[in-house]
């Protein structure tokens, strides 16, 4: 009998030793270099969108392939790859032949680090994120949804920029690869031949370093060690020499440059106003519709988010009111009230479908944000259909740049109409969503999918249906957690299509199609 | 953008369970006894530590947890018995609040446990009894792990491997010391990226796993129809992050804490089989914890289910 007992309770033991599976958990997007779907010799001719011509930045003529001085680089490099070790042989695989993908993975990193609203002070009073003061407290930036956009959206088009500058002189100065010079050169990095001069990985990492630093400037270590990385990994791959990556350091330092030289003076640094102007903004509101939105945070909230958001200059519309909405239904008109029943309704029965929707396309605080969520997809998207690191980059450029043009329309409407949220005008009612600190009309995540998935759909016809569709899903799962109207979310939707629109027509005539 | 500045419920969900006739205490049935447990208990708090910075937070004001748990307890044998329980949870908060966030409700674990006596040795002055406990928990509904801090649970399996020691003196006083060391699996959330220290691209969360430590001192009364006992116990979760600044908790969170307690249990002398329970225990320190303050009561009945 007691040989039994034991026999039982040793099973067990060994049965729960079993149980303790461990799972991995991706980091990043793991994928295998791939070769490009096409090269675009005739890249370099394409229309930048914060310079003329690929042509306007000059690099020096390369020394040719035969001469002594080239010979000598092909010599280090070999010399370097002879002494590599695994580490970094792991990342060179890592970084792989489009780092496009992962200067977008350390950007939405870097946004969900900062994404942190910061909290009241001990007597309820607010203190403001400072980029004179970054350490804080609180620390800056506080990268929600529009800043984070607009620090995509410069990373994006100044990566683009420099790579059709750098597609330029490659096919003026034709000069091939180290692994193509030397076949004793192993490339890591299978597939297409593309002319080495200048190096598109370098244009990428130092235009991604300079403009990342200029938005996180606590993260300039962090960023200078990773550019680092990058750099040596592109000649351990047997891709570049050192000149090629030199050439392309010219090139990212000039357009970097000009990008942030645009940062400056966009508007930006006025977008969170002080209380006298969100107050007068309150104000006209109140006397033109007869409603306002009030912050309902314990302790209020002073001013909104960015109330000036939508007197950022746009990438593609002249002028943001061309894009405004609809006035919203008026407070207690039939058709609000209707949208209230809805509201009760969907409270009242949180299904499980509902609630995983409202999650799924959350992205709050902490997060990488909705454009971040469009980023994402677009990498996928970007790997699924193989392209090169220059078309990546004006995938990234045209979606960024129409998410945030549709931010800034979604904000002018935010705040020109000053609409109220739910829970400021139903008695009682609870969420499952955080409130934001901005009003409700239109929807954030309703513009900023629907401009998202207009340009994914641009792009990647064949995902046309799907993105639009999970663009409609983010907009209603903005409902379904109990902190916008339908009409927050349908109109939105509408607008952010609206606002798409005149960035794809930029992208239609930039003579990439 | 969500204003949610959660706080962990963690910690209380993972140790509710009161100390009669439990997997924890060292209390054992003989191989022909049943008991059948009922506990209430409403727990709250409104201050909590972020990272070790202890603060309170008027965006969910004081947060309210019930728990009601049926729990049944059999001996297999005179030095083995198991265990099976289901707590139903409600969470909210006091209103008015910042956040006028729903709260949450439903059923949350179920806990499997088996208790075996390796040890029972009688002293010249006392017992020594040395007992194993191997516990398994998982959650039995979809309730949301991430939606902190009303989650009615941390949504990730747990195995619990406990040792515990006790010796009673002739004079009817008691200690107690237990040690366990818990694995946690992971939780499902309902996104597909968070940040805990860096990207994470899934849904899964590595809910850290801990060990505890326990001590007990008590003694029976009453021709022992009463026990009283006061106790600590330290828990230290094994890995995690800390609660970022103003922002909500997640199952990745590492969560410490002490707690301090008191329970009473009494058995009805004339009615064979019942017997009451009461405590009240209190989160004293913490790391990614509430300061939750909790009180139970139970009905506890023994019976003999076989000859």
């Amino acid at each position: 009998m007691k040989g039994f007992k034991n026999k039982i309770i040793l099973s067990v033991m060994v049965a729960f030793a079993f149980f303790s599976c461990e799972k991995d958990l991706p980091t990043y997007y793991e994928f295998q270099g791939y070769e490009f779907a096409s090269v675009d010799p005739t890249g370099g001719n394409w229309k930048p969108i914060l310079i003329n011509s690929g042509a306007d930045i000059s690099l020096p003529t390369p020394s040719a392939p035969g001469s002594p001085a080239y010979l000598q680089e092909i010599e280090d490099l070999k010399e370097q790859v002879a002494r590599m070790t695994e580490v970094e042989t792991k990342a060179v695989t890592y970084w792989t032949q489009n780092p496009i993908i992962r200067w977008n993975e350390i950007a939405l990193e870097l946004v969900a680090k900062y994404n942190l609203i910061p909290g009241p002070n001990p007597d309820g009073s607010y203190t403001l994120p400072n980029p004179a003061n970054p350490n804080g407290p609180p620390a800056f930036p506080f990268a929600h949804p529009p800043y984070a956009v607009r620090a995509l959206a410069y990373l994006s088009v100044a990566q683009f920029d420099g790579l059709i500058s750098a597609w330029h002189h490659k096919f003026a100065f034709n000069r091939d690869a180290p692994f193509v010079q030397d076949p004793s050169i192993k490339a890591t990095y299978v597939g297409n031949i593309i002319p080495s001069y200048p190096s598109d990985g370098a244009v990428v990492a130092s235009v991604s370093r300079q403009i990342l630093t200029q938005m996180f400037p606590l993260e300039a270590e962090y960023l200078a060690e990773r550019e680092a990385e990058h750099l040596r990994c592109l000649l351990l791959s047997g891709a570049n020499v050192q000149s090629d990556i030199d050439a392309g350091r010219t090139i990212g330092q000039a357009i970097s440059g000009i990008a942030l030289a645009r940062a400056a003076s966009d508007g930006m640094r006025n977008a969170q106003a002080p209380k006298p102007v969100s107050d007068s903004i309150a104000q006209a509101a109140l006397d033109r519709f007869g409603w306002e939105w009030i912050n309902r945070e314990l302790p209020q909230r002073p001013v909104g988010l960015t109330p000036l958001y939508g007197k950022v200059r746009m990438w593609s519309v002249d002028n943001v009111e061309q894009t405004r909405p609809i006035p919203p239904p008026a407070i207690g008109s039939p058709e609000y009230l209707a949208d209230v029943a809805i509201l009760k309704d969907f409270a009242a029965n949180v299904t499980q479908e509902r609630r995983r929707i409202a999650n799924f396309w959350q992205d709050g605080l902490g997060t990488y944000t909705p454009p971040g969520h469009w980023n994402e997809f677009a990498k996928e998207f970007i790997v699924k259909y193989r392209l090169n690191p220059l078309r990546s980059a004006r995938t990234f450029a045209y979606l960024n740049m129409a998410m945030m043009d549709g931010g800034i329309s979604c904000w002018d409407a935010k705040y020109y109409y000053h609409y109220p949220r739910p829970i400021q005008v139903i008695d009682g009612f609870t969420t499952i969503a955080g409130t934001p600190n901005f009003p409700a009309y239109t929807s954030g995540h309703s513009v900023f999918s629907a401009a998202g998935a207009e340009v994914l759909a641009y792009i990647f016809p064949s995902e046309a249906q799907l993105v639009r569709g999970w663009a409609e899903e983010a907009a209603i799962s903005r409902v379904y957690g109990g902190i916008h109207w339908t009409f927050d979310a349908t109109v939105g939707t509408a607008q952010g299509i609206d606002v798409a629109g005149y960035t794809i027509e930029v992208a239609r005539n930039d003579g990439a199609d | 953008m969500r204003k949610i500045y959660y706080l962990l419920l963690l910690a209380a969900g993972a140790t509710s369970y009161l100390s009669a006739q439990t997997p924890s205490d060292a209390i054992l049935m003989k191989g022909n006894q049943a008991c059948v447990l009922l506990e209430y208990s409403f727990a709250s708090f409104d201050h909590y530590w972020e990272g070790e910075v202890k603060r309170n937070n008027q965006t969910i004001e004081t947060v309210h947890r019930r728990s009601a748990m049926p729990m049944v307890a059999i001996g297999l044998w005179d030095n083995l018995n198991i265990y099976a329980g289901v707590p139903y949870v409600k969470t909210w908060s006091t209103e008015p609040n910042g956040g006028n966030f729903a709260g949450a409700s439903g059923l949350q674990d179920l806990t499997l446990a088996a208790k075996y006596r390796w040890l029972n040795k009688t002293l010249n002055k006392g017992e020594l009894v040395g007992l194993a406990t191997l516990g398994f928990s998982t959650p039995i509904s979809n309730y949301l792990p991430d939606y902190q801090p009303y989650s009615i649970g941390i949504g990730a399996p747990e195995l619990s491997y406990r040792a515990i020691l006790e010796y009673q003196h002739s004079s009817k006083w008691f200690v107690r010391g237990a040690g366990a060391y818990l694995w946690r699996g992971y939780a499902e959330a309902e996104r597909e990226y968070y940040y805990n220290d860096g990207s994470y691209y899934t849904p899964w969360m590595d809910v850290p796993s801990a060990f505890t430590l326990e001590a007990v001192a008590g003694k029976w009364f009453l021709a022992d129809a009463l026990r009283v006992q006061l106790s600590y116990i330290a828990s230290r979760s094994l890995s995690g992050d800390d609660i970022r600044s103003y922002n909500a908790p997640q199952p990745t969170n590492r969560v410490n804490f002490g707690r301090v307690g008191l329970m009473a249990q009494y058995y009805f002398p004339q009615v064979k089989g019942l017997g009451v329970v009461a405590y009240h225990n209190r989160i004293v320190d913490g790391r990614n914890a509430p300061e939750m303050i909790t009180t139970g009561l139970g009905l506890t009945y023994f019976f003999n289910y076989r000859k």
